[in-house]
């Protein structure tokens, strides 16, 4: 299974600066593994992981700007699964964010 | 003859700001701030991150809750040849620092035949945004009819940054006032843009109808402008960013193109920013057929509903530019 990490909605948030991914494309996360730290106007927001997964796509570099709902990383349950074609297809799960 | 490379940077607001006092106050030992929380927290938007470690506690000072006192010692530093930035968090207590801030900052030049002036900058942060009646007031209107005193108010964070820095720099006394609901944006800055205070900036060309606005509210006005091109009708949006000085010729010049106003604050109308932009447009081109959008005539509640019912937004501006425009063609005809 493919899965869709998006910018996470948050409180008068419209768009947010990702400060840094904390594993590269092959890592595999666990739940509860800090993935990614986004700035946003107000704080730093975390995003854990909900399920375990292997970071297989990074659309976003530390310092690029998204608004809420875009498109951040696409994760895969086995390193050997397509990704590419299969990006837009992928289920947008919710992962954990403080 | 060096050149100084222009770089853009896509930042928050709040981070705008920073940028613009960071920079101001390395190149300019004068320059420290004053207000709650602006030290170690960092300012109560984060807009003050990073002074206090840079440039130390004398620099950047944590006050107790006193706007009189306040804007009273910014202005006596400033007759003494410093060059403050006081913040008061809401703009709805600068009503505390009146006295200080005009009978003291902005008469100083006049008491003293120019021999003393009071180049403070006091920054303060209007709006409406869910705190309730004495937290969401927008009275720049009320400061505009002092002489000797400038008020600017930044809209995005490029004049955040350009507007502060020009703000730091001029003879003074000015009042920067930004809003609580500018916090959340971003955009793009020119860094070591200087702005140029009593200039307004056309944020979007139009034929039918000449929209004046500042602050929060040139959002609501550039929203309306794309609903009512849908509906046929072009607006041209003129974001004052200087409320005094104002910058009637940009305004008197859009209307020789389209010979209708609509002014919009968040304020009240009564004696409001809209109210002055059609006397000195009127004295200027005679009568011009104009309406006012702004707050409704009552204290903006904390009751989200009671709130929203209260302040302009895209629907009730493009509804007044519609009845505007009708009203005028029936009458023309």
């Amino acid at each position: 299974m493919i899965y869709q990490l998006t910018v996470p909605a948050v409180a008068d948030v419209e768009e947010i600066r990702v400060l840094e991914w904390h594993g590269e494309i092959g890592h595999r996360f666990h739940v509860g593994d800090l993935i990614v730290e986004l700035e946003t106007h107000k704080a730093i927001v975390e995003v854990r992981a909900g399920q375990p997964g292997i970071m297989r796509v990074v659309m976003l570099q530390a310092g690029d700007w998204q608004q809420i709902g875009e498109p951040l990383a696409i994760f895969s349950d086995n390193e050997e699964e397509e990704v590419s074609a299969q990006a837009a297809s992928a289920l947008v799960v919710e992962f954990q964010v403080s | 003859m060096s050149e100084q490379v222009v770089r853009s940077k896509r930042l928050f607001f709040r981070e705008a700001i920073a940028c613009a006092l960071e920079e101001e106050m390395a190149k300019d030992p004068r320059v420290f701030v004053l207000g709650q929380d602006v030290g170690s927290f960092g300012g109560s938007y984060r807009e003050f991150d990073g002074l206090h470690e840079k440039f130390g506690a004398s620099r950047v000072r944590d006050t107790p809750v006193a706007e009189s006192a306040m804007v009273g010692i910014g202005v006596g530093a400033a007759a003494a040849g410093q060059r403050p930035l006081v913040c008061i968090t809401y703009m709805d207590f600068m009503m505390l620092a009146l006295d200080p801030l005009v009978n003291y900052g902005a008469k100083l030049r006049y008491k003293t035949g120019g021999r003393l002036t009071a180049p403070v900058v006091v920054k303060t942060t209007a709006g409406a945004k869910g705190q309730g009646v004495a937290h969401s007031q927008c009275i720049e209107a009320w400061l505009m009819s002092v002489p000797g005193l400038c008020v600017v108010a930044p809209s995005s964070p490029a004049e955040a940054y350009s507007l502060l820095r020009a703000a730091l720099r001029h003879d003074g006394p000015v009042v920067y006032v930004d809003h609580k609901r500018l916090f959340p944006l971003a955009g793009e800055v020119t860094l070591g843009e200087i702005g140029t205070i009593g200039k307004a900036k056309i944020r979007r060309h139009g034929a039918d109808l000449t929209v004046t606005t500042h602050s929060y509210m040139t959002r609501i006005a550039l929203q309306a402008a794309e609903a009512l091109q849908k509906q046929g009708v072009s607006i041209e949006v003129i974001d004052l960013l200087t409320l005094a000085p104002l910058d009637v010729e940009t305004i008197t010049d859009s209307l020789e193109k389209t010979g209708a106003l609509l002014t919009l604050e968040e304020g009240q109308s009564t004696c409001g920013v809209g109210a002055e932009v059609i006397a000195r447009v009127q004295e200027i081109m005679g009568s011009v057929r104009c309406t006012r959008v702004s707050a409704l005539r009552a204290p903006v509640s904390s009751n989200p509903v009671l709130e929203k019912a209260c302040l302009p937004d895209t629907a009730r501006v493009v509804d007044a530019a519609i009845r505007l425009l009708k009203k005028t063609a029936h009458e023309r005809r």
